[in-house]
């Protein structure tokens, strides 16, 4: 036994040198094992084919039909091999990945958020060998090409049309075998009346339409009225147009037909399945806007409902021409790709009509390419896509405002959206608020070109 | 000898300086580089002098998450102190299964954050919600708790009191250092039980209070994960806070040269109230023994 007094001068000494050496001799030992049996690049288990990493945004049965993409790529030639990895927040990770210097070879993004993207030079032109913008359906091109330039290649694409429970329709004596779809905004108003049902305490039992059901797409409204949030030519906000009051004075008015405590009642209300769907899917809401995903969701969940897509109509769209929103999942090459060549190689690969229309019918979407095969409606989930592909070709489809500084603005536009719906506000007092904050943000955005010495995106020719 | 003790000594708790001068002092500097360059992360960041600041002075956004942050402060952290003690003095008393209601009440302490969130979320649902279900039963008609800007901010102040664990353990430890002898002077002197909390326990602990006041207004300072999961700002900005404004400004808006300067001002704002809060207490605080 060691004194107290002793104690203290033997440990600098002997125990805490050989401590310190044993620490020492640990870290070194690590050291020298991870450098001899560490990861070696290019050891990826694919012989001498190059391997390219794929980032995509998709998970479940979207992420499995992409899978059957890549596997036939890997399987067509011996050359190169797809790895795909799929992932949340994928444009946030891609920021970072690309900031960082080490992005994947392709990513899937958004078309959204590509003027972000090519605004800051983060992504590659492609050179697709015979692909063009004419081997895309017209409102897809403006979404993917930059003036002459093809910035992406797109892997699915949707538009936004109205979802009808036809039963709901039947049963309210409201005739669509003979009278066809609501062919005017007032046509459609007149419709919710005689689909709205009321419980003995006053509350809503089965609504005839939601402007808030789902929410997604709160920036569309303009585009049934004509308006538009952002006028391209003079790189200007547009949100407070006369179009755009009209468009949300009549969101509006959807809110006011039911009241907001109604409302509020009938969206806490239970239903079997807690989902964005879950409302029309069990048939308490008659017509909503939704994606041609909601096929595929119908199938899975709630296969008995008798359900049609069609159009929603307003001042903006006429019969063969209907308005609506488009949006597309598109592949591009980040800046400093380890391989863009290679990277290039896969998008052609994944625009072949084939792939494309395997992907889409897998998603229930419509084909963004302008041919399409009869296959392709042969095997479709979504018995409406025809509704779909008509907004998609239609010189009144739209896509979100061509501004790197998007985000930003649809902020913006739903804090007004809020005012709008929740506080009863007047509609042209509030557009002229975002109409003043967006306007500050697109001044930042030139300013921010100016500084740089770039031409903005979306000018082009 | 002393050289080599020295040497030791530095090897030994080299991590530590590594990790701070890496991760918090590296960042600390670049960030307030950036604050002053207009950078998209994506391009190289190009300096502008104090436009950033400027910007940040006109920003209606920037007044509104100020405006917001300044409620959250002012209205949550006394409200946590005030629970936070209630339930110490409560839980310091001898009661049956003792340990089991301090475990109880520290509990939701060890939850995630995200995971009370979004449990918070449910319970306040307007008409399937717990909140509303509870006050029902005492013939209260709850309200839409994420309809109105006040409501969605009451909830959120609410659901921090749910976290008091932490800081009752710190006041259940401090508790128990107050000298005996003072209470029970005191007592002898017929000083009510009200009087010997305000006038004996509470300046005996003053110090801990201090200590839980500044890690608190830190924290709430920086607030960020419960708006973000229960209203996402809204409605209408009504729960919208400084933090979430930095993320969105450098993740969604890919603008983190504004982010920076974001960063930096809330960063100087707290170092700046924080050393307030430790002036302050130098006045109203009882040190047993003299400040060091």
């Amino acid at each position: 036994m060691v004194p107290a007094g002793q104690y203290h001068a033997v440990m600098p000494d002997q125990l805490g040198r050989t401590v310190s050496i044993v620490v020492l001799c640990l870290a070194a030992a690590v050291a020298i094992g991870y450098v001899t049996f560490g990861p070696r690049p290019g050891a990826s288990g694919h012989g001498d084919r190059i391997v390219l990493n794929y980032w995509e945004k998709w998970t479940g049965t979207e992420a499995q039909a992409m899978q059957q993409v890549v596997d036939a790529f890997n399987a067509s030639q011996d050359r190169i091999h797809v790895n795909y990895l799929t992932m949340s927040s994928i444009d946030e990770k891609a920021m970072l990945a690309i900031a960082g210097g080490a992005p994947p070879d392709v990513l899937g993004l958004w078309s959204f958020n590509l003027p972000f993207y090519a605004q800051a030079n983060a992504i590659l032109p492609l050179d697709l060998p015979g692909i063009k913008a004419e081997t895309y359906a017209p409102a897809v091109r403006p979404l993917v090409f930059d003036g002459d330039t093809q910035l992406a290649g797109v892997n699915t694409c949707s538009s936004v049309a109205l979802y009808v429970n036809l039963s709901h329709l039947d049963r309210a004596g409201l005739d669509y075998r003979n009278g066809g779809p609501p062919r005017t905004l007032e046509q459609f108003d007149a419709m919710i009346p005689y689909l709205t049902i009321y419980d003995a305490d006053g509350n809503v039992e089965q609504a005839g339409f939601l402007h808030m059901d789902p929410g997604w797409w709160h920036w569309c409204w303009p585009g049934y009225f004509g308006g538009q949030l952002y006028d391209v030519e003079t790189d200007a906000a547009t949100i407070d147009s006369p179009e755009n009051i009209a468009a949300f004075t009549w969101f509006q008015e959807g809110q006011r037909r039911y009241g907001l405590d109604r409302l509020r009642r009938f969206q806490s209300a239970p239903t079997d399945s807690p989902s964005p769907y879950r409302n029309f899917l069990s048939g308490r809401l008659s017509m909503t806007i939704q994606g041609p995903w909601l096929a595929r969701v119908i199938a899975e969940r709630a296969p008995d409902l008798k359900w049609a897509a069609w159009p929603l109509p307003g001042p903006a769209g006429e019969p063969g021409a209907p308005a609506g929103p488009i949006e597309c999942d598109i592949l591009v090459v980040p800046q400093g790709a380890p391989h863009p060549e290679e990277a290039m190689e896969f998008i052609a690969f994944t625009q072949r009509q084939d792939m494309v229309e395997l992907v889409s019918v897998l998603h229930a979407k419509p084909s963004p390419l302008m041919e399409v095969s009869s296959e392709f409606y042969f095997n479709h989930l979504n018995t409406s896509i025809a509704a779909h592909e008509a907004i998609l070709h239609s010189p009144n489809g739209f896509g979100t405002p061509p501004v790197a500084t998007w985000p930003e603005m649809n902020a913006a536009l739903d804090a007004g959206i809020d005012r709008i719906w929740n506080g009863n506000e007047d509609v042209a007092t509030v557009l002229a608020d975002v109409q003043a904050e967006v306007s500050a943000q697109l001044e930042r955005a030139r300013v921010r070109r100016e500084r740089r010495g770039q031409e903005r995106y979306g000018a082009g020719p | 000898m002393k050289r080599f003790r020295t040497l030791t000594g530095l090897a030994w708790i080299s991590p530590w300086l590594l990790g701070f001068a890496c991760f918090t002092m590296l960042p600390l500097a670049m960030g307030l580089w950036y604050s002053f360059t207009d950078w998209t992360l994506l391009e190289p960041a190009i300096p502008i002098g104090m436009d950033n600041y400027e910007r940040l002075l006109g920003d209606e956004v920037v007044h509104i998450a100020t405006w917001n942050t300044l409620l959250y402060l002012v209205i949550s952290i006394p409200l946590l102190t005030i629970a936070s003690i209630a339930m110490a003095v409560l839980l310091s008393k001898p009661a049956r299964f003792q340990a089991f209601w301090r475990v109880a009440v520290f509990a939701p302490s060890v939850l995630p954050l995200v995971a009370l969130a979004t449990i918070f979320k449910l319970m306040y649902d307007a008409e399937l919600g717990a909140m509303n279900k509870g006050l029902s039963f005492v013939g209260i008609d709850g309200p839409n708790w994420f309809g109105t800007e006040a409501w969605a901010m009451t909830a959120i102040i609410l659901m921090n009191l749910w976290v008091v664990g932490p800081a009752m353990v710190i006041y259940l430890a401090a508790l128990r250092d107050v000298p005996r002898d003072l209470n029970e002077a005191a007592s002898l002197d017929g000083v009510s039980w009200w009087g010997r909390l305000v006038n004996v326990t509470l300046p005996m602990i003053s110090p801990v209070i201090l200590f839980n006041v500044i890690i608190g207004f830190i924290n709430a300072a920086q607030v960020f994960v419960v708006p973000y999961i229960m209203t996402a700002g809204g409605p209408n900005r009504g729960t919208y806070f400084w933090s979430m404004y930095v993320y969105d400004a450098a993740f969604k808006y890919g603008d983190m040269g504004y982010a920076s300067t974001l960063g930096v001002v809330q960063f100087a704002a707290i170092l700046l109230l924080t050393l307030g809060l430790l002036l302050v207490g130098r006045r109203y605080v009882y040190y047993r023994g003299g400040m060091t």
